[in-house]
């Protein structure tokens, strides 16, 4: 009994492989249609490819400024409450009010608070575009800031007026000296600081809103003092990762409110930023999947049409067909696999053309290049269901003409 | 002589919105093994709708029709396409080969739809049409062939597949005289020495003599067996 059905699996392949024979050999006797149909398909098939594969690849770009930042970080905003506006500095955070703070909650692992002002500064004169930013020592470690050179702020620094410059400020400097900016002094309104450090060139987040790349930073409490205006108005918080993000964000809001003043607090975490952009960036590859996808079905309908024209054309063929003993499923699946194979072979090249375009695109916009596992096969498979639903019509259409008609028709 | 094909009281309408064609008028009408038949009649007396009948290629409108000894007035489509090709041998006016195929390849489509294996049909189509003469110009294109050689693939494709009936409708029509007959010769050979029933419509008072018998078909009845 195997060995049967094993002979008559033997045979239906080998039936599979003539109709495949028979069915390019046709393609092939009718060349200029066949590419035009197949040229639909590969089209369509391309575009769904790479619009997929872009909006993948975008998607990549905005969540990889995550991969190196990590994902259980935590950033507070502190403002003043409308009420308490006119109590002044006098109710801002302090560093006490910070490190007090990493106690309260078990899964607060540690904080970086950060103030921004906006003072000029110079080097030998000239001004530079520069923003400050009071750090503290962790500040550097949390948002995984390098350094090219010297060494970071420190908690020993305390009010000293050393700072260390982002890439850009130190960029700038190279144009005014040929010195090492390390060692090297600017201005702040009036106070004179140490470069002590140069950083390393950081991507530009979305969840640090500092362009750290152009500031100075110097050390927190220094900067408190250089402007009343002047306020750690910022932490980050790097938490478990198991952390429960609205729990310590209520422990937050609770413990400034009750030890330090009215405030109003912004969070933002960046597993709400991912899975806000991640959700975006889904609807935006879908969306571009649709467009794509009406591409196939012109595709689609342009297979159906030169089946449909093959058939009305061939009916001398099939009437012969039947007349020698070919079963309506026989001719059902002579022009089902040659409309699957028009769409196959369409479809394979259309995933290279759209990888090669989403490629294209990459290089243009400076993406990291990934080619995403799914694009390509989505790309394939729905361009396979393409055919074998357009040509499911025609193939219909022909195993259900009548043999003598057939036979008949010129 | 064995009974092979039983017609009794055959009738064919054609439909064609109101109004209704018999083309068939009730056929009765018996074939034994090992004749060779011509059904002559003139045109549109029916000789084609007969033979596409026998031929298990269209559906009879009433009576009943015997193959071998069964009933087969109710096949279904795909009983029909089983038995025209493992039964039924076909031979047309105007050859009805594939253009795309070369000659070997025509004579082993009726194998390729009785899924033999792919060699053993080779073997058997060769040999086919080594018997008709064919046997050196199998890789050719049916527009590399003439009439002649054409219709002698035709017959090589419907004995391939061992039939127990072969219908050549109008075999020599297409054909000059001379090549006609050589067809004929073939018939009658293939009839007088390997003893097969053969049944040939034609118009051809030379090619009905050769038969042994001859049915003359007139406005759908039998007029004269
Ligand atoms: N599909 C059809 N619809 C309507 N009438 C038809 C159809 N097929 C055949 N007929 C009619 O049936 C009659 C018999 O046709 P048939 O083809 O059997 O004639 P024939 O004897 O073979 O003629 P010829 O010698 O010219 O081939 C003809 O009058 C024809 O018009
Ligand atoms: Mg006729």
């Amino acid at each position: 009994m195997p060995a049967c059905c094993c002979i008559k699996r033997w045979a239906n392949r080998m039936r599979l492989i003539n109709h495949v024979q028979e069915g390019l050999a046709n393609l092939l006797s009718s060349k200029l249609r066949s590419i035009l149909a197949l040229l639909g398909i590969l089209v369509g098939t391309a575009s769904v490819v790479a619009m997929v594969l872009g909006g993948e690849l975008v998607t990549n770009e905005a969540l990889k400024q995550f991969k190196t930042l990590g994902t259980d970080l935590l950033a507070v905003s502190v403002n003043d409450s409308d009420q308490g506006s006119t109590s002044g500095m006098l109710n801002n955070l302090t560093l006490p009010d910070i490190y007090a703070l990493q106690t309260i909650d078990r899964s607060i692992v540690e904080a970086a608070p950060y103030a921004q002002l906006y003072n000029s500064s110079q080097f030998n004169g000239h001004e530079l575009n520069t923003s400050i930013l009071g750090v503290t020592e962790s500040f550097a470690h949390l948002v995984h800031l390098g350094l090219a050179s010297g060494r970071f702020i420190s908690t020993l620094d305390g009010y000293e007026f050393f700072c260390v410059i982002g890439a850009k400020v130190n960029s700038q400097i190279k144009r005014l000296t040929y010195l090492d900016a390390v060692g090297q002094q600017i201005q702040v309104g009036k106070n004179i600081f140490t470069i002590v450090g140069i950083a390393k060139p950081w991507p530009e987040n979305s969840f640090v809103y500092a362009d750290i790349d152009s500031t100075v930073m110097v050390p927190i409490l220094t900067s408190t003092s250089l402007s009343k205006y002047a306020a750690i108005n910022n932490i980050i918080l790097r938490l478990t990762p198991d952390a429960n993000i609205e729990q310590v964000q209520t422990n937050i809001t609770n413990y400034i409110n009750q030890h330090v003043a009215d405030k109003r607090l912004f969070f933002r975490s960046a597993k709400e930023l991912i899975a806000h952009m991640s959700a975006q960036s889904q609807i935006f590859t879908v969306f571009l999947g649709l467009i794509g996808s009406i591409s196939l079905l012109v595709g689609g309908i342009g297979v159906m049409n030169i089946m449909l024209v093959s058939v009305v054309e061939r009916r001398r063929e099939i009437g012969i067909r039947l007349a020698v003993g070919a079963k309506r499923s026989d001719i059902w699946a002579l022009f089902l696999i040659e409309a699957v194979m028009l769409s196959l072979i369409g479809g394979t090249c259309g995933v290279t053309l759209g990888v090669i375009v989403a490629y294209i695109m990459a290089v243009c916009w400076h993406w990291e290049f990934t080619l995403f596992f799914m694009p390509p096969l989505v790309g394939f498979t729905v361009s396979v269901a393409v055919g074998i639903f357009f040509g499911y019509y025609p193939a219909y259409k022909a195993s259900q003409l009548d043999p003598i008609e057939a036979l008949r028709s010129e | 002589m064995s009974l092979l094909i039983d017609l009794q009281n055959i009738t064919k309408v054609y439909r064609s919105g109101e109004s209704e064609f018999h083309a068939l008028k009730g056929i009765s009408f018996q074939l034994f093994r090992g004749e060779m038949l011509a059904i002559v009649g003139a045109s549109g007396s029916g000789k084609s709708t007969m033979m596409n009948i026998m031929g298990f290629l269209d559906h009879c409108s009433t009576g009943n029709y015997f193959f071998s000894g069964h009933n087969v007035s109710r096949l279904t489509d795909k009983e029909l396409a089983v038995t025209r090709n493992q039964k039924i041998g076909f031979v047309f006016q105007s050859f009805f080969l594939l253009p795309r195929l070369n000659a070997l390849q025509n004579v082993m489509l009726p194998l390729f739809y009785r899924e033999e294996p792919e060699a053993l049909a080779r073997n058997k189509a060769l040999a086919i049409l080594k018997k008709v003469g064919m046997e050196k110009l199998i890789d050719h294109r049916p527009n590399q062939l003439s009439g002649g050689q054409q219709q002698r693939v035709a017959i090589a494709r419907a004995l391939v597949g061992e039939p127990d009936v072969i219908f050549a409708d109008e075999p020599t029509g297409s054909l000059d005289s001379k090549t006609g007959e050589e067809v004929m010769k073939l018939f009658l050979h293939l009839n007088q020495e390997e003893g097969r029933t053969i049944v040939i419509v034609t118009h051809d008072k030379g090619v009905s003599h050769l038969c042994q018998r001859v049915v003359a078909l007139k406005d759908g009845l039998i007029v004269c067996d």
